[in-house]
């Protein structure tokens, strides 16, 4: 599925201020796969998602996605099957669009042609459909300007957008952090539902360790670069956030460094 | 009469001008210098082809030399990383040259009894020809464009005005996105050069010097005016009429025409910061209330 080979990246490049936040890191998913991915501030996490979206360029390394190699494929290509969401709630819509303006763009990944009509009778059911699924009530304010909506809810339309048309590969970054501890679990039991119904391969960065041993069947954790842990399988089963940090302290020789990871 | 009737027949043509700043500044969220240089552009490409017995030929290719300046303003922003400010500053400068050129190297042409497509019309209808060309041709564009929007196309263009991330992680090409948005602006401002360069039968190597002030000050007399209703484009050059009418009446009035650029600076000046100005005034109020209700 997707095929990460020896990737590097490397910030401000032969300054003092380099930066190594990806250090020769590989890694394979197979279809289905929800990995969960927790690390302390600055460890790689996030640029390693960023990599795989195409926002940066690897330095060295490459990645294939179902066998084709997306390495140096643009940006806005490579969002045709890899679904997105950030920890801001506020980047992944527009916000002086009604919510049927923001869905029916995410529904045009497939679209082909360019001048037909933006909305059409049967978008606008299927947006309906969808919509309802969130429970979220949003079916009824279609016409609303999604700007006047809360994070929580701009996020679960998010959610719903960059899985209108099931994608290869789904990148969740911190995307509940931001959110009240409510809505935080309710965005979480609804990614959960989504991508268990259309098993989306999934990559999840989270700082919250208990909800990582949760979700999905794969937990990664990073440091300096680096994948230090790879836990799936029956070593994860059972296994509860004291071992986690154990295992940390063992592998890196330092206490565990993410204050917010720690106090949440 | 004349006095409204004129405004009306300008407002049309100068309308069409804002719908394309309307594009640029509210639609793609980008302050568009190019449109001084493409209203003049628009203008040499009309004159010239007018003054050889092709008036209609020449509008048409006003519409697509303004395109392509826009075309030009998008590289440079969007391939080049210019700063969207300076990619128009650019552009505009180049054209001043581009424009001479068109004109065959002279500041100035005017038409003497060449026909224009004001010509037919005016025959047919007498002094209401020029005002029905400009409303017909100001209906098509108005309805062309408000269809334009609301294709795929259309909501592709708005997005990336309005949240850019958003269209980056969703598989439309904003640069793209920006090149047809700018040609597309670009192309309407130099059609309503064109439109009035055979109206006063003149165009002149500075014509479209302030336009870009004079089109963000239709816009926001129409928001201000129409902004209620959602027909934004209607009231941009609803717009340029009453900016017209405004300019026509300090005329009237003996107002020196050199005054109106600063009249007309100051006024946009005041009606983009108009929300900070009411808050820092809101804010000094509460401070003089609470200052107060601690002193007693």
């Amino acid at each position: 599925m997707l095929s990460i080979n020896n990737i590097t990246k490397v910030f401000n490049k032969k300054t003092v201020n380099e930066r190594v936040a990806l250090d020769g890191v590989s890694l394979h998913l197979s279809p289905g796969d929800f990995v969960t991915i927790i690390g302390g501030n600055g460890a790689g996490k996030s640029t390693l998602l960023n990599c795989v979206a195409g926002s940066y360029l690897v330095d060295e390394g490459y990645i294939l996605l179902d066998g084709e190699n997306i390495t140096f494929q643009k940006e806005h290509k490579r969002a045709k099957y890899i679904g997105r969401l950030f920890q801001d709630p506020l980047k992944g819509t527009a916000p002086n669009m009604t919510i049927e303006e923001n869905m029916a763009l995410a529904y045009m990944r497939t679209a082909k042609k360019p001048f037909s009509v933006g909305i059409s009778k049967t978008d606008r059911d299927y947006i309906r459909t969808r919509l309802e699924s969130l429970e979220l009530g949003l079916e009824d304010r279609m016409k609303t300007k999604v700007g006047l909506l809360s994070g929580g809810q701009r996020q679960a339309i998010t959610l719903l957008m960059a899985t209108m048309t099931t994608p290869k590969l789904l990148l969740l970054d911190e995307h509940t952090a931001a959110l009240d501890p409510a809505t935080a679990d309710k965005v979480l039991d609804l990614t959960k539902k989504i991508v268990a119904e259309h098993s989306i391969t999934t990559m999840m960065i989270t700082h919250n360790i208990a909800s990582a041993l949760e979700c999905g069947n794969r937990t990664l954790m990073m440091e300096q670069g680096k994948i230090i842990l790879d836990i799936q399988g029956e070593q994860r089963d059972g296994m509860t956030v004291e071992d986690v940090l154990k295992l940390f302290k063992q592998k890196s020789n330092k206490e565990f460094d993410n204050d917010r990871m720690l106090l949440s | 009469m004349e006095l409204f009737l004129g405004s009306a027949e300008q407002g049309l043509i100068y309308g069409l001008m804002t719908i394309g700043i309307f594009i640029s500044y509210r639609i793609l969220n980008v302050a568009d210098l190019t449109v001084d240089g493409s209203f003049t552009l628009g203008a040499a490409v009309s004159i010239v082809f007018t003054a050889a017995g092709h008036p209609v030929l020449g509008i048409l290719l006003a519409i697509l030399a303004g395109a392509l300046a826009g075309t030009v303003t998008a590289f440079l922003q969007t391939k080049l990383k210019i700063q969207p400010i300076l990619a128009g500053i650019l552009t505009m400068t180049a054209l001043y040259t581009i424009n001479l050129a068109v004109m065959g190297n002279r500041p100035n042409m005017s038409l003497l009894y060449e026909n224009t497509i004001f010509t037919k019309p005016v025959e047919w209808l007498g002094s209401w020809g020029k005002l029905a060309t400009v409303l017909a041709v100001c209906a098509v564009c108005v309805g062309l464009i408000s269809l334009f929007l609301h294709t795929r196309l259309g909501l592709s263009v708005r997005a990336t005005g309005d949240n850019e991330d958003m269209v980056r992680s969703s598989s439309i090409n904003a640069d793209v996105m920006k090149f047809i948005g700018l040609a597309l602006s670009n192309a309407l401002v130099a059609l309503s050069g064109a439109l009035l360069c055979q109206y006063q039968q003149f165009t002149d190597i500075s014509m479209g010097t302030g336009m870009v002030i004079i089109g963000l000050a239709s816009l926001v007399i129409g928001e201000v005016v129409l902004g209620w209703s959602k027909l934004l484009l209607i009231a941009s050059v609803a717009g340029t009429i009453l900016y017209r009418l405004i300019y026509a009446l300090a005329l009237q009035f003996n107002v020196p025409v050199m005054y109106m650029k600063l009249v007309t600076a100051v006024f946009v000046i005041l009606a983009i910061s108009y929300p900070v100005i009411v808050g820092k005034a809101k804010l000094l109020a509460q401070k003089r209330r609470t200052n107060h209700a601690i002193d007693q």
